[in-house]
């Protein structure tokens, strides 16, 4: 059977944090009551249990190695027992077999050792810790509840937990970042010893505190200059410590690579639980509603979530403090609660755009075949231009971006996206 | 009807006088339309119209009024458009008529465009009725305005009709006045057909429909008449009246205001000021007509997309079906490709046009920056007229160069006349005399370039005096000026259709402005971009457009796709408005930068 046609990744989402980061516009909530996060996950092992059955995933098989994927928010807000029950649901209905890698994303201000091995035990390969810099300055200007102490600490913790993958993710670009402080960073964290790193360019996101900070001057970026030398400090420095760069902003040593982010940009089916989570079924993708007591209504209604649109506006059941995400999401222009039907074209287009994102790029030959189209006659133009100046190459039947090309990414991304008016 | 029982009048006044609203209450107090079947500004039947509060074409309507002796009177009223720019459209009205009503503004008395059309009136010999509107305001000063109309229009006040188009109070006066005072026309219906054609609207069932003023004769359906300047006949489909809906009639007579239809497949054929005679028994001689609307105003018009170049060919000709006034011929750019010249009668003017084009038709067009009509002294003595700056040849074969003047009517506070001969000077104006209108306001009048004007005169008039001062023109023919031609280079390559032309004085001043310009609108791309002005080989300014450093999405996984596509496709989007020109990304209003160079 075709990997495009089983579920290749589990992703379980955590809308909680201790701290809302100034730069962040996921849909996550600080503040929710330790009632409301039991709610979630009694409504989240419910998701998980009806999902197999729903009929939304259900022509699709789990493939047995399907790697599953804890991302937030913060799952470790959660306690070890209530991820042990989510962890549970998802054995018991399927979902976790042996997966290839389980992911938990974790910040270093949430764990200890305990709680590590906890995780460890419960099934979990691999830690992905939101570390972004090693400089407190830096961790305070964008809101971090921990330190960087704290943060080296948990990667020892981490690795003496047992986890043999450790990740961290890093940001350049932030407030009072200079390309000296960023190199301190870049050192440090290679003196952790770590074979996989994610280092994201700092994006300005619409409606978050710190681009109203920018944007009234009470904060200054590093200007377009320093960042873009970031960026090229960050590829120079993992490559030569044998970290290879096998995406945009991912890094890692041979074999090391994330098994569940290269389920997203081979364009391969995922399921997703919990708020705001959105899964893809090889041809639909749909999206759970981003706030709390939206997501809650409709488990706890008995529907599936997702079953079908809910409308705007009406009250959220519980009020209290439970956030109400989708108005603000809606306002927002992201999607209240959608189910997308993706023709040919647009699959096509999506699974080259995140395709390119990876260095190795894609197989011709293989989207071709899955989308019925030749690829190389309907795109010639659009290829020989990008080939024509550098940004794109051919290798027997991959296609991938050059170094140059990735630097100006959206470009190429954009060259493969018709639009239609 | 009788004659003597026809009033035939033209509404004319200052932009924002309260012409069109005065319009609606007269056909609402004549009951020609019931009041729910009003809209606000009933005879401004454009979109554009009403959503400008301008009057763009002129509009005829037929309405009857029980006068107080009892008896009862056609009055067909002609509402017309108050800007400079449509100044012909006035002058055809007032042809067809016998009388006008002059509103005037009771806050704001005389403007510059009451004289224009109080003298368009006095030309046609018409009977002006002043009428001060707006009474009704807190800052209605009606005496004040009387003694301006005599003094500055020297047109007796003490029978002026004070009104409010607003509220309705006035406008029983003004209707009884238009009874009394303006003349019944004088024809004669027992001989043979003239009746002048005032205006025409292509109707796309039943060809040219032509508004027409009787004066002798009478027209109706299966008459077989002819266009006395062309000779070509055609035989009536249809006559009829504006109720201000067309609707139909048994006979058009002398004195009577209405339209025809006869399958008249272009406005072409049918040319506004003609006069239509019966074919069978022509009338002995034409009326006089009106001279021809001549463009003043040129730009480049381009589809974004030039595949859409003959939609934009259909469009203009759809266009020009009612608007005589609008010329185009086809050009090529190098920067843009193909696309067309077209000439207007002002800004206002190409504004609405371009509007209309976009909106009407849902083309996406590059407008290049506006200019007049040059005059080249050649050096071998050849005369040329030019329209397209980089049609300018090489400065060594020009001997010398005229360019269009026009005599321009300011009227303000007297508070801002420091400041407005200080800008006029500035434009390079001739002033010539200044009058007080009263103890606070002043005439001033001035000969100016008219590529002054069209370049931002008038916004910078309206800011120096705080928006009071108003502002008439009229050609005053050619002078020489020493003008040079600015080239705009990006990349190294020269962009056609940024070229300017400037006075050799302002050229260093205004080439630095336009590359200052140009730097902050186009959009930095993935190498340095040297934006340079230069006359001839000569580089005057330069700026440079940084490189773009880096574009990437730093993340995608998931939950972000359809997000991070949109955020493509609204990119994309953003680029395909944009025009290629050679390695280099110019957005649209790149090409009208010249005009906003002072707006950062």
């Amino acid at each position: 059977m075709k990997s495009q046609e089983m579920i290749q990744g589990v992703y379980v989402h955590t809308p909680f944090c201790l701290q809302k980061c100034l730069y962040c516009d996921f849909p996550s909530y600080a503040g929710c009551s330790a009632d409301v996060r039991e709610r979630y996950v009694r409504a989240l092992c419910r998701e998980i249990r009806q999902g197999r059955a729903d009929g939304w995933y259900g022509a699709l098989p789990v493939a047995p190695d399907a790697t599953i994927y804890f991302g937030g928010g913060t799952p470790t807000v959660l306690t070890t027992d209530q991820l042990g029950r989510v962890v549970a649901a998802l054995r018991e209905a399927g979902w976790w077999n042996r997966p290839a890698e389980a992911t938990v994303e974790a910040n270093p201000g949430t764990v200890d050792a305990s709680s590590l091995r906890a995780l460890r035990e419960l099934g979990f390969t691999r830690v992905s810790l939101g570390v972004q810099s090693l400089q407190d300055r830096e961790l305070r200007a964008i809101g971090r509840i921990h330190t960087a102490a704290e943060a080296k600490e948990a990667v020892a913790l981490a690795k003496a937990a047992g986890f043999e993958r450790v990740s961290i993710d890093l940001m350049y670009g932030l407030p009072g970042q200079t390309l000296d402080s960023y190199g301190k960073t870049l050192e440090e964290a290679a003196a952790l010893g770590l074979r996989h790193v994610s280092a994201y360019s700092l994006i300005l996101e619409e409606g978050t505190p710190l681009e109203r900070l920018v944007a009234s001057g009470r904060v200054t970026l590093p200007d377009e200059d320093t960042v873009y030398a970031m960026y090229e400090a960050t590829d120079r420095f993992w490559t030569a410590r044998g970290l290879r760069r096998y995406e945009i902003s991912n890094y890692a040593a041979p074999g090391q690579e994330s098994r569940h982010n290269q389920v997203y940009w081979r364009y391969e089916p995922y399921a997703a639980f919990g708020a705001a989570a959105c899964g893809f079924d090889g041809r639909r993708r749909r999206t759970n509603p981003a706030g709390v007591a939206d997501y809650l209504a409709a488990v706890e209604a008995g529907l599936p979530a997702g079953a079908g649109p809910r409308t705007p506006g009406t009250p959220a059941v519980g009020a209290g403090n439970i956030p109400a995400g989708g108005a603000a999401a809606a306002a927002q222009g992201s999607p209240w609660w959608d189910e997308e039907d993706l023709d040919v074209a647009t699959r096509l287009e999506e699974a080259l755009f995140m395709g390119l994102r990876m260095v190795q790029g894609v197989s011709l030959e293989e989207l071709g075949t899955r989308f019925g189209v030749d690829i190389r006659s309907l795109y010639k133009e659009e290829m020989a231009n990008l080939i024509h100046r550098g940004m794109l190459y051919l290798d027997g039947d991959r296609m991938a971006l050059t170094p140059y090309g990735m630097r100006y990414g959206n470009e190429a991304f954009e060259a493969f996206i018709r639009l239609w008016d | 009807m009788q004659q003597d029982h026809i009033r035939n009048f033209s509404i004319i006044a200052h932009i924002d006088h309260g012409k069109s609203t005065l319009a609606d209450r007269l056909i609402e107090k004549t009951g020609t339309l019931q009041k729910r079947e009003m809209a606000e500004q009933i005879l401004d039947s454009m979109d554009l119209e009403r959503e400008r509060g301008i009057t763009i074409k002129d509009q005829a309507v037929r309405a009857f009024y029980q006068a107080s002796d009892g008896q009862q009177y056609m009055l067909n009223f002609i509402d017309t458009p108050g800007h400079v720019d449509f100044n012909y459209e006035v002058s055809r009205a007032l042809a067809a008529c016998e009388g006008a009503l002059l509103v005037i503004d009771a806050s704001q008395g005389i403007e510059a465009q009451t004289l224009a059309n109080t003298y368009l009136a006095l030309d046609n010999d018409l009977e002006i009725i002043p009428v001060i509107n707006k009474i009704d305001l807190p800052s209605a000063d009606p005496d004040k305005v009387k003694k301006e109309i005599e003094d500055v229009l020297g047109i007796d006040a003490s029978e002026a009709v004070l009104c409010s188009a607003k509220t309705g109070e006035g406008v029983g006066d003004i209707l009884e006045a238009i009874v009394q005072r303006v003349p019944a026309p004088q024809g004669d219906a027992a001989k043979p057909l003239k009746a002048l054609v005032f205006d025409s609207k292509f109707d796309s069932y039943k060809g040219v429909l032509l508004y027409l003023r009787l004066y002798d004769g009478s027209v109706k359906k299966g008459m077989k008449i002819r266009m006395v300047s062309t000779g070509t006949e055609y035989e009536v489909t249809e006559v009829g009246i504006f109720k201000p809906n067309p609707e139909n009639v048994e006979v058009l007579t002398a004195g009577e205001v209405g339209f025809l239809a006869a399958s008249i497949k272009t406005v072409g054929e049918a040319r506004v000021g003609d006069t239509v005679t019966d074919a069978n028994r022509p009338c002995d001689e034409a009326l006089p007509g009106y001279r021809k609307a001549t463009p003043m105003v040129f730009c480049g018009l381009y589809p974004v997309e030039n595949t859409d170049y003959d939609n934009l060919r259909d469009a203009l000709e759809k266009l020009q079906l009612n608007d005589a006034a609008l010329l185009f011929e086809p050009e090529t750019s190098t920067a843009l490709g193909f696309g067309f010249r077209c000439g207007f009668l002002g800004l206002l003017h190409m504004d609405v046009i371009k509007e209309r084009l976009e909106r009407e038709f849902k083309l996406d067009l590059i407008t290049t920056a506006p200019n007049v009509v040059y005059q080249l002294h050649k050096t071998n003595g050849d005369i040329a007229l030019v329209d397209n700056p980089s049609a300018f040849p090489d400065q060594t074969t020009i001997a010398s160069v005229d360019e269009p003047f026009v005599r321009a009517t300011i009227i303000v506070p007297k508070e801002y006349v420091g400041s407005v001969m200080e800008l006029s000077q500035e434009k390079r104006g001739e002033y010539e005399n200044m009058t007080y209108l009263d103890e606070d306001r002043v005439m001033i009048h001035y000969a100016l370039p008219l590529s002054e004007i069209i370049f931002d005169y008038f916004d910078r008039l309206k800011s120096c005096s705080r928006g009071y001062a108003s502002l008439d023109y009229e050609l005053a023919g050619y002078r020489e000026s020493d003008l040079v031609k600015v080239d705009i280079l990006l990349n190294g390559d020269p962009v056609d259709a940024l070229s300017a032309i400037v006075h050799r004085s302002n050229a260093q001043v205004q080439g630095r402005k336009l590359v200052e310009r140009l730097r902050s609108l186009i959009p930095r791309q993935q190498f340095q971009i040297p934006v340079q002005a230069a006359i001839g080989n000569k580089v005057i300014a330069r700026e440079d457009v940084a490189a773009l450093r880096k574009d990437v999405l730093a993340k995608c996984y998931g939950g972000d796709i359809s997000r991070k596509r949109k955020l493509l496709e609204k990119q994309k989007a953003g680029k395909k408005r944009m025009k290629q020109v050679g390695t280099v990304e110019l957005p649209q209003e790149a090409f009208m930068a010249i005009l906003s160079m002072d707006k950062k």
